[in-house]
């Protein structure tokens, strides 16, 4: 019963970490940019959802698309304008650049949100579902759906859109796609804002389980970082896998060792799997 | 003649010479706080109730040295929540700004990180979010604490719970792998077993976990009566949250140090209610203070006017560390670091934050801090006798 109940809050949870990393895994396999501020526009998502819900009313998962379409347009203008220019440059150009990024706007949200802790209350909680005494709560479950559902979303668009074919070649060959008249930069925008979509998403459903505040973008990007390795970069499969994986090791190692070395056996057995199989579990290139 | 050119001069000299010479009368004191990073928010509590003191002392003329009259100017340093920059800090604020006396940093373990620093140089320091014994217990001579030890956390709790709540048997404890919360989860553990209770899980997790689960699920196993749990407000709100998630209700559930801020409160809504806890100040105290803030009541008044807010412990004892400064300054005399030492450590007086004397560690001795208890949404003391505004309830779901 302890196990199953165990094996219940992990996959829940690897179903968070999944919807914390896919956007990160996108815009690392698709524009080799590893994107530092993933974590704070997870944050901001998340802000818009509190916003929306304590201003007007509206749940935060009924806000997904406010907090996608935000971060959206953030995310695009940071591309365009000020990312590609050096996408050119080697990777670490780009990084340096995200995290200088990073730094402007976790202040900016130091200054505007304070660092106070909040969260989205439910007037109505949705409760939690009991499966013969193993347990779940239901706005994981819920947001956890949602996720996976966007995720799917996200999936489509890659495989059968204009644009998400164009994204793909983008990603096989820069310079062939630039030849057959795809508009790299543009791609890169939309990739980017694409990528964003999904953090906002992320945070939006994250604002009714975790603590909101600017303090907490370093961990949800630790963790985007560490389910990518996991599960391999590059595909949505991957994150998904990953995050589910991390979720479940961290659970099980909580329970087998106590829960200060959760994250000392998931991270050693990240380092393991770094040595027997660098790609990650399901590493693969691109978004075939 | 001559007389009357002395006088003609004197007078004209008056109303600019002691004025010019006031200006130029200033008391320094350095602070280097967490105003950003993770402990941010504790940091500009810490600040807020530097400021109201700095103010209100300011405002009545400045702190009184023998005749003269010096302004009280603060010294604010960002150590980022990275405690071995508050150390260099706290020396930079030493030798490069001149400050005449030091506010610790942020929580007991930066506290004694940096108290080595001013024993070094001699420069008296407050520390005004410091309880863990083992920040005084190293024999320096030049740091004060205004809160008392753990243990008078702990046992006041343990002793009502006993009386109050016979039910309770079992005790699971959940602590956050940090000095202050795993050194006030350890008095816990002795605490309660000191009373007959089982202690039947007692368990740590690392800074920065995001989520509880396992560890909640195995205290629910254990089907303990009383839960215990350690950490600062963003652990504490997750914490609490989690417990809704896997529906876990027990007679008594305790958290320190969280509910005592009304961020805690919104954040958790209804699951606050009935979550009890203890700190070193409440804002129902009432004492009549010989320092600048004068009674409980106008000090509130004087931090609500302010910040529009009722003020927490950890504000109060900060607006506390400075006007425990100046009391001890006034009656030194003098500015003279050593001087201002002795009248700390023989220090014996009311203020708004309770009565105040030092032991021989410099950590303070004369508080009792209250317990207390989220009811209605609202934190009420439920101890001591002298200021209870009601009785503890019982059942957290």
């Amino acid at each position: 019963m302890l196990v199953l109940q165990v094996l219940a809050n992990g996959l829940v949870l690897g179903g968070l970490y999944a919807c914390i990393a896919v956007g990160f895994s996108l815009v690392w396999g698709v524009l080799n940019v590893i994107n530092i501020l993933h974590g704070s526009f997870i944050v901001l998502g998340s802000y818009v959802a509190y916003y929306a819900y304590t201003a007007w009313g509206i749940h935060p998962f009924v806000a997904v698309p406010l907090a996608g379409a935000v971060l959206f347009l953030l995310a695009y203008a940071l591309q365009a304008g000020v990312i590609n220019p050096v996408m050119a440059s080697p990777v670490l150009t780009t990084l340096i650049l995200t995290f200088g990024l990073d730094l402007l706007l976790n202040n900016a949200m130091l200054v505007l949100f304070k660092a106070d802790y909040r969260k989205v209350n439910l007037a109505n909680p949705l409760g939690v579902l009991d499966l013969g005494g193993i347990v779940m709560p239901l706005d994981r479950v819920a947001a956890m759906a949602l996720a996976l559902l966007l995720t799917g979303a996200l999936y489509g668009v890659l495989s059968a859109s204009r644009v998400g074919r164009a994204i793909v070649a983008v990603r096989m060959d820069r310079e062939a796609a630039a030849l057959m008249g795809v508009n790299v930069g543009r791609i890169y925008a939309v990739t980017f804002g694409l990528g964003a979509v999904m953090a906002g998403a992320a945070g939006s459903l994250l604002s009714v389980i975790f603590p909101i505040s600017p303090l907490n973008g370093p961990l949800y990007l630790g963790k985007a970082f560490v389910i990518c390795v996991l599960g391999g970069l590059g595909s949505v499969g991957g994150a998904l896998v990953g995050g589910l994986a991390l979720g479940v090791i961290e659970s099980f190692s909580a329970l087998a060792f106590g829960p200060e070395h959760a994250l000392t056996v998931a991270f050693a057995l990240l380092i393991v799997l770094l040595v027997v199989r660098p790609t990650g579990l399901l590493g693969r290139r691109g978004y075939e | 003649m001559k007389t009357l050119l002395a006088v003609l001069a004197a007078l004209l000299a008056f109303p600019f010479g002691p004025a010019a010479d006031a200006a130029d009368k200033v008391v320094r004191v350095g602070a280097p706080l967490p105003l950003t990073g993770p402990l941010s928010p504790e940091g500009l509590k810490q600040k807020r109730g530097y400021d109201l003191w700095a103010d209100a002392a300011n405002a009545a003329g400045g702190i009184r040295v023998g005749a003269d009259r010096y302004k009280v100017e603060l010294v604010y340093n960002d150590y980022q929540s990275n405690t071995p920059r508050a150390v260099q800090l706290a020396e930079k604020l030493i030798t490069d700004d001149k400050v005449n006396f030091l506010f610790s940093p942020f929580g007991s373990g930066a506290t004694k990180a940096a108290s080595g620093v001013s024993e070094k140089y001699g420069i008296p320091t407050i520390a005004a979010t410091a309880s863990s014994e083992e920040v005084y217990n190293q024999g320096y001579k030049f740091l004060f604490g205004t809160f008392t030890p753990n243990p008078t956390l702990t046992e006041p709790l343990s002793s009502i719970v006993k009386a109050k709540v016979p039910a309770v048997k079992k005790v699971a404890i959940l602590a956050r792998n940090d000095l202050f919360p795993l050194a006030i989860a350890q008095e816990m553990d002795k605490s309660a077993k000191k009373r007959g209770f089982e202690v039947v899980f007692f368990e740590k997790y690392a800074i920065g976990t995001m989520d509880h689960a396992s560890a909640l699920t195995q205290i629910k196993a254990a089907q303990p009566q009383w839960i215990f749990a350690t950490g600062y407000i963003n652990d504490l709100v997750l914490i609490r949250k989690q417990m809704g998630d896997l529906g876990i209700a027990v007679p008594v559930v305790t958290m320190i140090a969280g509910p005592a801020y009304k961020e805690f409160v919104e954040a958790t809504g209804k699951l606050a209610e009935n979550v009890s806890s203890a700190a070193w100040w409440h804002p129902a105290v009432r004492y009549r203070g010989q320092d600048v803030f004068g009674t409980t009541e106008s000090y509130n008044r004087a931090f609500e006017a302010r910040h529009k807010a009722v003020p927490d412990y950890a504000e109060a004892s900060a607006s506390a560390a400075g006007a425990i400064l100046q009391v001890a300054i006034e009656r030194a005399g003098s500015v003279d670091p050593k001087k201002v030492r002795d009248a700390l450590a023989g220090l014996d007086a009311m203020t708004f934050f309770g009565p105040v004397k030092f032991g021989p560690t410099g950590q303070i001795v004369s508080l009792q801090p209250p317990v207390f208890q989220i009811q209605d949404g609202r934190p009420v003391v439920i101890y001591p006798e002298a200021i209870k505004q009601a009785e503890l309830r019982i059942g957290v779901k």
